[in-house]
């Protein structure tokens, strides 16, 4: 139920970096942070552990990677001097809401330093800093180039682990294009919509080309435009607007690491950890879902994905979608927009998920109205879920249809 | 010395400066947190095992293993002339993992390369200051 957060949440306590000012030595922005966290952890005497929240401006996951920790709220609110103030108001929001008991609000900023240092080490946007612990022992220095260079290690991991194989993964793919070929939006819906748009066959998926092995093309997400909003009511207002509510039956997040270099376990996500929030928060389990959107960024986050869910077994994330179970027609949906392999990904793909998840359980899936045939499903519940990074950090929703 | 074509590391001078100097020695370098007695990487003023801020560097083996890999057929900048390549994550015989391009396999047939194969550690000179640390195949 909500409540009027005033009163819930105290600064327990404070504490600065070892040294502060003119630092002559030098330091960076990244150290200041860590020797503050620290500190305060130490005054207050508490382990850094015990935190589950961390907010910073930007660098809240790097903070949480180079600690450790596996926060279940990141806040990365920038927007200039005040954003601490912010992210006091927002931890104090989380922590009444239930989702965590330990906030850190950080920050380091090593402007003195920077001058001497020509801008190295600020800090400033996570990215571009030469001496971010990624940008010397990450991808960068080894020619890896974007997502499908990451991933893929994933994919390799997880056949030698389990004995999947490259066609089960690529099944995934081959359902998801199903459900494209009944979205006249999707990107791959036919040959008129794409020259090698339609339906396609495991054969298909492994005999394109290959971009990092095991990864071939179709297994890979499109890269398109594409924007999107929801509205969020308050449950009083929420049956007060022309379309009908959906509701937000259970949300939670995680967090297993930044760079994949700090990745500890290759064949498994956060997924576990947010979607356990989200099923304990709407009291209901993976049993009580009647679909799921899950990102495709490729084959292989989808697949380990739906084992974080609980959709399918540990090592066995592909047979979610074996046997026709996943299509058109099948007795759990999953994708039915077409999914980011075959439909539409723009680059951050979470909005499409909770677009579609909204429609096929307010019943409007594509056309509006009543959904279109086929591609209307009447699930009355939905698990979505969310992978950013380097399946680094997700979110997991569990929605309801109005009854 | 080859002109190293590739991107080259910026080495850290608070924290990560011990792991190049030794780099320059052809020795691997790691921080190991004398309360837990625990190696990790990458390198940091905390124990991410403990919350220490008691560190010291040790000289380690140079030896690992693959933990898993990847086939690079597609790569920009220098790395574009060396596709297909194998990067990969290797376990260290001291703990925790660094992330390499492999030497000493064969990427056009990336089922010929091997999780769990043992590995060794070499550095590249790219620059006066910099080696690069790669990771060969022995086994």
């Amino acid at each position: 139920m909500p409540s009027n957060p005033s009163m819930s949440a105290a600064i327990v306590a404070a504490a600065e970096s070892d040294k502060i000012g003119y630092i002559e030595e030098g330091t960076t922005a990244l150290n200041l942070h860590i020797e503050a966290i620290r500190n305060v952890c130490a005054e207050a005497g508490v382990s850094p552990s015990e935190i589950d929240g961390v907010f910073s401006t930007n660098n809240s996951n790097l903070l949480a990677e180079y600690l450790g920790l596996h926060p279940k709220y990141i806040d990365t609110t920038a927007v200039g001097g005040c954003s601490f103030q912010m992210h006091v108001h927002h931890a104090m929001a989380a922590i009444n809401a239930g989702i965590i008991d330990l906030a850190v609000v950080s920050h380091g900023e090593a402007g003195y330093s920077a001058r001497k240092n020509k801008g190295n080490g600020t800090l400033r946007g996570g990215a571009g800093d030469p001496w971010l612990p990624a940008a010397q022992f990450g991808g960068g220095p080894y020619g890896n180039w974007g997502a499908p260079s990451n991933y893929a290690h994933a994919l390799t991991r997880h056949m030698h682990q389990y004995g999947s194989t490259k066609e089960d993964f690529a099944n995934i793919a081959v359902v998801t294009r199903e459900w494209a070929t009944l979205n006249p939006r999707a990107v791959m819906h036919s040959k008129e919509t794409h020259p090698v748009g339609g339906p396609i066959t495991v054969q298909d998926v492994l005999d394109s080309r290959m971009i990092v092995w095991p990864l071939n093309l179709l297994d890979i997400c499109l890269v398109t435009d594409h924007g999107g909003a929801v509205l969020i009511s308050s449950a009083e207002k929420a049956r007060s607007f022309k379309t009908g509510p959906v509701w937000i039956a259970g949300a939670g997040e995680n967090q297993s690491h930044q760079d994949m270099l700090e990745m500890d376990d290759y064949t498994a996500t956060s997924a576990l950890a947010s979607s356990e929030s989200a099923y304990r928060m709407a009291g209901m389990g993976p049993g009580d879902m009647e679909m799921a959107m899950i990102y495709d960024s490729f084959t292989v986050t989808a697949g380990i994905t739906a084992e974080m869910l609980g959709l399918a077994p540990r090592g066995g994330g592909p047979s979610l979608w074996a046997d026709g179970n996943a299509s058109p027609g099948g007795k759990f949906p999953v994708n039915t927009n077409g999914g980011g392999l075959s439909f539409s990904h723009s680059g951050m793909y979470g909005m499409m998920l909770l677009i579609e998840a909204y429609r096929q359980l307010s019943g409007t899936a594509e056309d509006g109205v009543h959904g279109i045939a086929g591609k209307q499903t009447n699930a009355q519940s939905a698990v979505v879920n969310g992978t950013g990074g380097s399946l680094s950090v997700t979110g997991t929703l569990v929605l309801t249809a109005d009854v | 010395m080859a002109e190293y074509n590739k991107s080259i590391p910026s080495p850290d001078p608070y924290v990560t400066q011990p792991f190049w100097d030794g780099a320059k020695e052809g020795k691997l370098m790691l921080p190991r947190c004398t309360t837990c007695n625990r190696a990790h990487w990458y390198p940091r003023i905390l124990c991410p095992h403990c919350h220490s801020s008691n560190i010291e560097w040790f000289e380690a083996s140079g030896e690992g293993f693959i933990h898993t890999y990847a086939v690079q057929n597609r790569a920009f900048g220098g790395w574009a002339d060396e596709t297909p390549y194998a990067t990969a994550y290797i376990d260290l015989k001291e703990g925790d993992r660094m992330f390499t391009a492999l030497r000493g396999v064969n990427a056009e047939d990336p089922t010929s390369i091997k999780i769990g194969a043992r590995v060794k550690i070499e550095f590249e000179q790219a620059s006066e200051d910099v080696f690069v640390p790669y990771w060969r195949v022995v086994d």
